[in-house]
């Protein structure tokens, strides 16, 4: 590890696509980012007032809830919860899509975040049979565009497009206006951090993720994503997608003890990368050895070219070594 | 702007950003959504560049592929609204 060649100010490596060093070290993604990272505050600010905006219009409208929430349990989701029902006092439904590899401690810290802030939680769990071949799938072929996987491991994008289609299609089905998710800053940009979600762009956007699948796969997908019907059923309730923590202070080791407060508690099981999954070592094991970099490496050299996370902890975060003993965990409960 | 100027830097933007610097043939009339190359949050991206570089607001009822799923696409629009 001690070989490759990593950029003196953000953490990515000389195996990145596309990347080069200048005569300091310095990536050209450090380079072409520095303009923007000069104009975040002015961005976040006026986002941030867009999202008040939003919010003030829609806050009461709706009989039942204001957002649902995809809470996978984790840190980040964890405090968009607290974010949303403290700051804005949303009546909130949480999902957490159950995978089958959640940390106990995760669901402990779901029971404790949801009973402390009083709000409803759902939790979906599709027969062990289908996930598994869903992550057998992607873990045994890269089923994906390659493109997609520049952004995050093939088992992640997978498990997270059926989040995004479970929590959307909740949302429509109870006339819910706004869908949050908790992305980190590194992994979504603020421009990005309030959506209208637009029938069409969903529908193409959900066949696109998940055409590269097998037919018996596919058929298996199906019952989970946006019934056909809905796009014109519900046309016009598709909801606001959000992810507020782009427009917040973000910094982890506050997020960490304001989370503790409540009694969320670090699980002592999952990566350096996540707070809830035990299939994140084998998703990034298994990205690393397919195309020689992490993951996570882009999303956390944002966050330290933004200045919320530091470069030491980036370097952890990164060029820890997986967790041989959760490797092998996930290899063999999908038997690989 | 011409059509071949907008398209140049609808295309720069793209490989730059979602590609990583390697264009790879990238077509002007492939759909960013079919081969990856941008997910829902990468449109938003996109809208960004567009209204803070060539000035132009897009609307929310404007978010649809025909807008915005491909460099033709994209170019066609813009042109509609210039």
């Amino acid at each position: 590890m001690n070989s490759i060649i990593i950029c003196k100010t953000c953490i990515l490596p000389a195996t990145f696509p596309g990347i080069s060093f200048d005569d300091n070290g310095i990536c050209n993604y450090c380079r072409r980012e520095e303009r923007s990272v000069e104009k975040i505050a002015e961005k976040k600010a006026a986002f941030r007032d867009r999202l008040d905006e939003l919010i003030a219009g829609i806050k009461g409208q709706n009989l039942s809830y204001d957002a649902i929430v995809a809470y996978s349990g984790g840190k980040d989701s964890s405090y968009t919860l607290k974010l949303l029902k403290e700051h804005y006092d949303l009546r909130l439904l949480s999902l957490t899509f159950d995978n089958h590899f959640v940390s106990p401690t995760a669901w402990k810290n779901i029971e404790t975040v949801t009973n402390t802030l009083g709000m409803d939680h759902i939790r979906f769990r599709p027969p062990w049979p289908m996930v598994k071949a869903l992550f057998r799938q992607t873990a045994l072929e890269e089923t994906f565009p390659a493109p997609t996987l520049l952004r995050a491991s093939s088992i992640c994008t997978a498990c997270i497009g059926m989040v995004k289609s479970l929590v959307l299609k909740t949302a429509l089905e109870m006339s819910i206006p706004l869908v949050a998710f908790g992305w980190s800053p590194g992994q979504a940009p603020i421009q990005s951090a309030i959506l209208k979600n637009n029938p069409a762009m969903v529908k193409k956007n959900q066949w696109a993720l998940f055409k590269g699948f097998p037919a018996e796969i596919q058929r298996r997908i199906h019952p989970y994503l946006i019934p056909e019907a809905y796009y014109e059923i519900y046309k016009d309730r598709f909801p606001y997608n959000i992810h507020p923590l782009a427009l917040f202070d973000y910094h982890e080791e506050t997020i960490t003890r304001e989370l503790k407060e409540m009694g969320w508690e670090a699980p002592g099981d999952t990566d350096t990368n996540s707070t809830n999954c035990l299939l994140n070592a084998f998703a990034n094991q298994r990205h690393m050895d397919r195309h020689g970099f992490h993951p996570y490496v882009m999303e956390i050299a944002n966050m330290v070219r933004q200045g919320v996370m530091d470069r030491r902890e980036g370097m952890e975060k990164i060029y820890t070594e997986q967790n041989p003993n959760m490797v092998k965990y996930a290899e063999k409960r999908l038997g690989l | 702007m011409t059509e071949t100027d907008l398209a140049t830097r609808i295309r720069s933007f793209i490989i730059e950003n979602f590609l990583f610097g390697d264009d790879d043939g990238l077509k002007d009339d492939a759909s960013f959504l079919d081969e990856g190359i941008v997910d829902s949050t990468g449109i938003l991206e996109l809208v960004a560049f567009i209204e803070e570089e060539i000035k132009i607001t897009v609307e929310d009822d404007e978010l649809i592929p025909e807008n915005l799923d491909s460099v033709t696409n994209v170019v066609n629009y813009l042109e509609r609204k210039i």
